[in-house]
């Protein structure tokens, strides 16, 4: 069965003015939004938005349904109707708009690299175990982990945490909530003493985990389970743990 | 096939904003924007305060003319007022420094919802003693 759906779709380009254009697109009724914005780009092939592996897996596609952070690959057109007429679809927030849903994420990227994590995941490259890291999966005695804990490779970069984010639109300084969870995810992967010192370092600087004001969105946002608001904590129980020995003398000075 | 509708230009100031937009937002976000409103009304307090106190560098009189005006029920109410923003600034100052110290993290919003709660509670009694001792 086929559904009409009404789409109110954000369009700016560069120079003009932001408007919304209102669209009436024809979708299977088990659809999901990505479709729907496709069958706009039929419509209106003037129509900027990105997209890539339609499973989650990538975040490219981030954008605001109906004002709420969402991966359009993911959430069914019946959901995002469901008790309204007509679904809204503008970008992602708090980053430099390029043009209709398609926003700049070059600054966000650059915070992803600083953590020095790889975008692959050599853990999962094979699935003989030789290539995963100890301490990812095994305790010192060896045995396995009760409770692994949750890898950092969920995040898929979408962006999603950056939108939902109220300190992030205050400032495009600040690192950013899954920036800060690619580092504590990267202190995790180390047992190198100077490595561990850089990142706690770099998580501690002026527009690190203090600048987060505990809003909870990004943990409540992300579509993969991330939970970056929790890893800004961990991360501060560390820099506390560390600065209180610091002051007893108790540890070496960073 | 289409029709259009202007939308205001997104500005900075707009931007700046949106840290008390709530809308489709969560527990975590309201206790976040409360925390700051509540912030900004101590802060103005303060000063309040301290120029309510100045009045005693006028003499006895000047003061008890404020004393009178404080006990007027409409006062009172004032009264009520700052100490719900001071029990929802502190208690849900426990629940952030905690989390902050790493400590609960995985209870934010029952931390939350259970400080909010006591605060509701002290309010009650405290407005209650406020206007009948």
């Amino acid at each position: 069965m086929a559904i009409e759906v009404p789409v109110r779709m954000f369009r700016y380009k560069a120079g003009g003015e932001p408007r919304f254009e209102t669209y009436r697109v024809t979708v299977p009724d088990d659809a999901n939004v990505i479709d729907v914005i496709e069958m706009v780009w039929r419509q209106d092939t003037t129509l900027m938005y990105r997209h890539a592996c339609h499973h989650a897996s990538c975040g490219t596609c981030a954008v605001r349904i109906n004002g709420y952070e969402k991966l359009p690959c993911i959430v069914p057109v019946k959901e995002a109707l469901r008790g309204r007429s007509e679904i809204t679809i503008e970008p992602l927030r708090n980053f430099p708009l390029v043009g209709d849903l398609v926003v700049d994420v070059a600054g966000f990227f650059q915070k992803q690299i600083a953590s020095g994590l790889v975008i692959t995941r050599p853990a999962e490259a094979t699935l003989d175990g030789a290539r995963y890291q100890p301490v990812e999966v095994f305790n010192e005695s060896g045995g396995l982990e009760a409770r692994p804990y949750n890898r950092f490779e969920n995040c898929i970069e979408c962006g999603i945490c950056i939108s939902a984010c109220p300190t992030m639109a205050a400032t495009d300084k600040f690192f950013g909530p899954a920036g800060l969870a690619g580092i504590h995810r990267a202190l995790q992967t180390t047992d190198d003493a100077q490595k561990k010192s850089l990142l706690l370092a770099l998580a501690d600087g002026e527009h690190g985990v203090w600048r987060c004001h505990s809003a909870w969105e990004c943990t409540e946002a992300c579509p993969q389970n991330v939970r970056p608001a929790e890893a800004i904590m961990a991360l501060r129980r560390e820099l506390i743990i560390h600065k209180v020995k610091t002051l007893f003398g108790m540890g070496a000075r960073r | 096939m289409t029709t259009q509708s202007e939308v205001a230009a997104p500005s900075r100031p707009r931007r700046i904003w949106q840290w008390a937009d709530v809308r489709r937002r969560n527990l975590g976000m309201y206790a976040y924007v409360l925390n700051r409103i509540t912030g900004i009304g101590l802060v103005i307090y303060l000063y309040l305060h301290l120029a309510v106190l100045s009045t005693l560098t006028r003499g006895p009189s000047a003061w008890d003319s404020f004393i009178a005006i404080a006990k007027s029920p409409a006062f009172l109410t004032l009264d009520v007022i700052l100490l719900v923003g001071m029990l929802i600034h502190g208690l849900n100052g426990i629940r952030i420094t905690l989390n902050g110290f790493g400590v609960a993290v995985g209870a934010q919003k029952a931390l939350f919802i259970g400080l909010m709660a006591l605060a509701a509670v002290c309010t009650a009694v405290g407005a209650f003693l406020i206007f009948t001792k």
